[in-house]
């Protein structure tokens, strides 16, 4: 029964210094990277290859994350830097170019999300100047800022956007009408915390809840992707070990409760869940990927743990694996 | 000379203590340079020049050097430096371009010693000799280098850089008679103090100004050049030519570099505008500093180690009017804060996932920069192969799936493109689906299609074959466990449904009937536990769940006062159940009795004996044809529905949805299907299954849902006259000012359906346009055409 988890690929990206965050696009078949060499990469990995697309040039300093905005918009990647910028990259007709570039925070820009495609082309950007920035395209390359300043105090590490849920059927909505939809979007900093933000009706960002179960800064936090599900959950973790899942039953969405998922040695730096949001994969500072699935008694288990050794991996049997399928 | 050596030996013994600290100034600093006993720093400025005790706690002012009423151009100072043998001797440049010694021993107020005033514009920078007392040298925005020998008074040499301006000059600290100098156009000059007729080298070091450069206090070919290019350069000079050796690249113009006491590779360096930072980096690891101070408000203007072999305080000054006393282990560190690993979910469920190499296998086993030789990698500097990677850090990135072949998201794709889910009888779709889930290796769910079918078909159309299969399955599986509960678990005086007119006799198609709603539930219980032991206790949780129908079948224990009864417990909570209800000790005997398999197992051999299954198939035949409406199941399946929609299998819900349609719907409410709807076509089309999307969509009966197919759709639409494109919304067109749309037949605006041919593009109202037809073949409007409509 024990699944094997295996190396398909090991790109060899070419960056001269770390890699902080790679990321695949909506469809699976493009991998970016970034480094704090200050190039952001893109590579075509579909059937296990790995085929540099392009060297994206143009931050002044390290890049942290970067993100992939759904293809409706078109082939664009968001990333930010070190360089207390965040840049949009767009394809076009084969080319990657920088797009637009946003530079109105005071420190370093940590974290980037695209809001669901739903709303439009939205960004949520979260810097250690304590701030988050929201990048609203309002057509012919032209970008609308609002700002939360004091989010986070000393700063905030972290943004995931909730999934797009409509409030009540769409049944009443008039005809031809865009749903009204609300906003929603979950952020992680140094002060321990994380917070959930609400767009109130005059499109001002206000926060709506306060998660308080960390002891040290939250590293990452992951918003569960909505699929068939009425709950909402979120995954956290911090510098302190911890994982935390939180979950709202309540329609009103202001009741979290957290769930201790694991207390790992040492720092947790991502969270990442599966696209049907059943499987949670967590990276820590051991240099390890494990994998964990909540089991018929609410219970988080570990049901993989995948080793990254010199390039080969060590794979663990995986329970219950097939059940996926 | 004397003197100043009993001071070194009296420091020789002493240890810095201190603290980060800052203290305010009248002004902004220009620049600042510490004593050779570290105890005193000194403060320059357009308006300031004073002298500060570093003390334990504080800086304490000592000395003003700003004396006299007036105040006087020589005393804006654009540099400041301190003797590093002779700690009474002290030169500042001045902004009007005259070159100040000052001797601290004078008795009198005015500490002033000589002036020279041979620049002719602003001196950017001064440097005393680092052996010899009496040497000065001096860069000026002229062009022009100047040495004097204080001595003297008038200057004993000039070099001329033979460009416009000198930004930094200074003294090799192991070559006696060398010193370089940097320029506003990029070049940085080697010079030989005996020979002021020309350079003894000189390149081009920067892309743009070089606004600071730095001799390596031990390494003795090392000189470290800042820019506007942002880059910090690190170069042997030992070679023949000028070697680049390293290359940091920081966020903005560097103004101040200074290689940092006892660290080999270490550097300081601050901005001269946006950024106020003060950052310490790495030589090796150009694009992340080290450590960084953020204590300024403003540009930072000077920065100077407080001891040449004490690597931890920093001392600098700024335009914020501050001066501040750094302290290493306070700063913070971007490196530590940095995150090492990425880590990404793909669609396929693969996992690309980033990690830091550690360094010990980043030594041994990289081949630098080998690799993707399709694409050149610019910007790739040659790494010295002796030189140690101590502190660079590399990554590796790997890409794993959870299953060797086709990626742990390739049976939903299978699925998608498989499943039938209209067009159909129910059973033949419920088969077809079961069969496709069956050949995935999917066995709950193919055994969920075949229950299904069971429950909404009337068994007379099942392939007796067929049922059978599944019928053994499903007692095999759930048999047992219902009957432990229906002889003994029943509790008299709950509701019952009084339509159910049945005699005791029947407590086998209870079995059957309720057999058929465990085995589902069993099926989910083992796609989450398959291969443990939790299904056991599991099972008798969910069970306890269906009490409530249970009572409802029993015909005997009518309650009279609960006529309709509803059922209490809908969507009851599974989980709970489990922890509460410890499994009996009949139900476990009973288990033991008889095989209990798991969904897998079951599926592939049919367990019960060939006896039992028929006698279930006849009285369940009985029961469907006379009795039970499929209503009855409609909250078991429901929650199976939900189950699988939690689950993160969406596709079951949505599919089931589909194929059962109002059997089920009304149960479900309208915005949880929505959700699953919109849920599972968006899953879709991230796997590009444009088709089954558009099926899904079309087959949909939410109507927000359905809409999905009308959305996106343009139609352009040209003028029938004067064939170009119709730009306002109304009929008539804005550039011919005539009709558009005419019928052809009535001639009036068509403002409904117009329908044409495709040859002559004359049409008009349908049913004109089809009354027309069946006179004539020609075109209505006359011009010839055999129409042609299809």
């Amino acid at each position: 029964m024990g699944n094997m988890v295996s190396v398909i690929n090991t790109v060899d990206t070419s960056h001269e210094d770390m890699i902080h965050d790679a990321q695949m696009d909506y469809y699976g078949t493009r991998l970016a990277t970034c480094s704090s060499d200050r190039s952001v990469k893109i590579f075509d990995v579909r059937n296990g290859g790995q085929i540099l697309i392009a060297d994206l040039r143009g931050h002044e300093g390290p890049v942290w994350q970067v993100a992939w905005a759904h293809p409706m918009y078109g082939n664009i990647l968001a990333s930010c830097s070190y360089d207390r910028k965040v840049i949009i990259w767009k394809e076009e007709n084969g080319t990657w170019e920088k797009t637009h570039e946003h530079s109105g925070h005071d420190s370093s820009v940590n974290s980037v999300c695209w809001a669901p495609h739903d709303y439009g082309l939205i960004l949520a950007c979260g810097s250690s100047d304590g701030a988050i920035s929201l990048l609203t395209y309002t057509g012919e390359g032209q970008w609308e800022v609002k700002k939360i300043n004091n989010a986070h105090a000393i700063g905030c590490n972290a943004v995931s956007w909730a999934p797009a849920v409509v409030p009540g059927s769409l049944i009443d909505q008039p005809s031809g009408q865009k749903p009204s939809y609300i906003k929603k979007f979950a952020s992680g900093g140094c002060d321990n915390l994380i917070r959930l933000w609400k767009e109130e009706e005059d499109g001002q960002w206000k926060e709506e809840q306060k998660l308080e179960a960390h002891s040290d800064w939250v590293r990452d936090v992951a918003w569960a992707p909505s699929i068939g599900l009425p709950t909402s959950t979120i995954a956290s973790c911090s510098q302190d070990g911890r994982v935390f899942i939180w979950t709202c039953d309540d329609a009103s969405g202001n009741t979290w409760s957290p769930k201790l998922l694991h207390k790992f040695s040492d720092v947790v730096w991502h969270v990442s869940w599966s696209i049907t949001a059943n499987i949670l994969a967590v990276s820590g500072g051991d240099n390890k990927v494990t994998l964990w699935k909540e089991s018929v008694d609410g219970q988080w288990v570990c049901i993989s743990d995948v080793n990254k050794g010199q390039g080969s991996v060590s794979a663990s049997v995986a329970e219950g694996q097939q059940n996926e399928q | 000379m004397e003197k100043m050596s009993r001071v070194t030996t009296a420091l020789g013994g002493s240890v810095l203590t201190g603290r980060t600290m800052h203290c305010h100034l009248d002004a902004p600093a220009n620049a600042i340079s510490v004593c050779r006993d570290a105890a005193q720093v000194v403060v320059a400025g357009r308006s300031i020049f004073k002298i500060y005790a570093i003390e334990e706690e504080q800086f304490v002012e000592k000395l003003n050097l700003r004396v006299g009423r007036k105040p006087s151009l020589n005393l804006s100072c654009a540099d400041v430096v301190w003797h590093q043998m002779d700690e009474n001797l002290l030169a500042t440049a001045a902004t009007n371009g005259v070159v100040v010694t000052w001797n601290l021993g004078r008795p009198s107020r005015n500490k002033q010693d000589q002036l020279f005033t041979e620049h002719k514009r602003t001196v950017n920078k001064v440097c005393f000799h680092p052996t010899e007392a009496h040497v000065l040298l001096s860069g000026s925005q002229d062009g022009f280098m100047k040495c004097f020998d204080l001595r003297r008074k008038d200057s004993v040499s000039t070099f001329s850089g033979q460009s416009e301006s000198v930004r930094d000059v200074q003294f090799s600290i192991r070559d006696y008679f060398t010193f370089a100098s940097t320029f506003e156009n990029g070049n940085v000059q080697l010079w030989d103090i005996r020979r002021p007729d020309r350079c003894e080298r000189m390149f081009t070091a920067h892309n743009g100004p070089v606004f600071c450069c730095d001799w390596h206090p031990e390494d003795r070919g090392w000189l470290a050049t800042g820019g506007r290019d942002k880059m910090v350069k690190v170069w042997d000079m030992t070679t023949h030519r000028a070697k680049e050796m390293h290359c940091v690249q920081t966020i903005a113009s560097v103004a101040r570099v200074k290689w940092r006491p006892e660290c080999r590779h270490h550097l300081a360096t601050c901005s001269m505008m946006v950024d106020h930072n003060i950052y310490v980096w790495d030589v090796r690891r150009p694009f992340v500093p080290a450590a960084m101070f953020e204590e300024h408000r403003d540009v930072t203007t000077g920065i100077a180690w407080r001891h040449p072999h004490d690597p931890s305080f920093l001392l600098s000054g700024s335009k914020d009017s501050s001066l501040c006393q750094h302290l290493f282990r306070d700063a913070s560190q971007p490196v530590e804060r940095a995150n090492p690993e990425g880590l990404c979910y793909g669609l396929f469920g693969d996992l690309a996932f980033a990690a830091k190499e550690s360094l010990v296998a980043a030594e041994s086993g990289r081949k630098p920069y080998a690799g993707d030789r399709r694409h050149p990698i610019f910007f790739k500097r040659k790494l010295d192969p002796a030189e140690p990677f101590a502190g660079l850090a590399s990554s590796a990135l790997s890409v794993f799936e959870m299953e060797p072949g086709g990626g742990s998201m390739g049976w939903f794709v299978d699925t998608a493109e498989r499943y039938a889910l209209a067009g159909r009888p129910l059973a033949e779709l419920c088969d077809h689906n079961a069969k496709v889930a069956r050949e995935l290796g999917r066995n709950q769910v193919a055994q969920t299609w075949t229950m299904l079918r069971i429950i909404y078909c009337s068994p007379g159309l099942v392939p007796s074959a067929n049922l059978n299969h599944s019928m053994g399955k499903g007692s095999a599986c759930g048999l047992p466990l219902m009957n432990s509960f229906n002889l003994k678990d029943m509790t008299p005086g709950l509701g019952s449904e009084t339509r159910l007119d049945r005699s005791k006799g029947d407590t086998r198609s209870d079995t059957v009937l309720l057999d058929s709603s465990a085995t589902l539930v069993t099926n989910e219980d083992n796609e989450e536990t398959e291969g443990s032991d939790v299904p056991a206790d599991y099972l008798l949780g969910d069970v306890e769940g269906e009490e409530d129908e249970l009572y409802l079948l029993d015909p005997d224990h009518t309650h009279p006062e609960e006529p309709e009864c509803v059922l209490p417990q809908e969507a009851f909570p599974l989980r709970h159940e489990i922890v509460d209800t410890p499994p009996g000790p009949e139900h476990l005997q009973d288990k033991a009795d008889s095989p209990h398999v798991s969904g897998s197992e079951a599926d592939t051999i049919s367990l019960a004996p060939m006896d039992s299954s028929f006698s279930l198939l006849s009285v369940s035949h009985a029961l469907y044809d006379s009795r039970l409406p499929p209503d009855f199941f409609s909250v078991l399946v429901r929650d199976m529905l939900h189950f699988y929609a939690e689950q993160g299998d969406v596709q079951m819900a949505v599919s089931v949805l589909i194929v059962l349609g109002d059997r089920v719907r009304k149960d479900i409410d309208e915005q949880t299907q929505e959700h699953w709807y919109t849920s599972y076509i968006d899953l879709l089309q991230r796997f590009r299954l444009w088709n089954v999307s558009n099926e899904v969509v079309k087959l949909s009966t939410s109507r927000a849902v359905s809409c999905l197919n009308q959305a996106s759709t343009t139609l352009h639409v040209n003028c029938s006259h004067c064939k170009r494109p119709m730009s306002s919304r109304g009929w008539v067109c804005d550039r011919c000012h005539r009709c558009a749309s005419m019928c052809a037949v009535c001639h009036h605006v068509v403002k409904g359906l117009f329908v044409w041919c495709q040859g002559c593009s004359h049409g008009g109202h349908l049913q004109h346009i089809m009354k027309w037809l069946e006179g004539s073949s020609h075109c209505p409007a006359g011009c010839g055409h055999l129409c042609e409509y299809s």
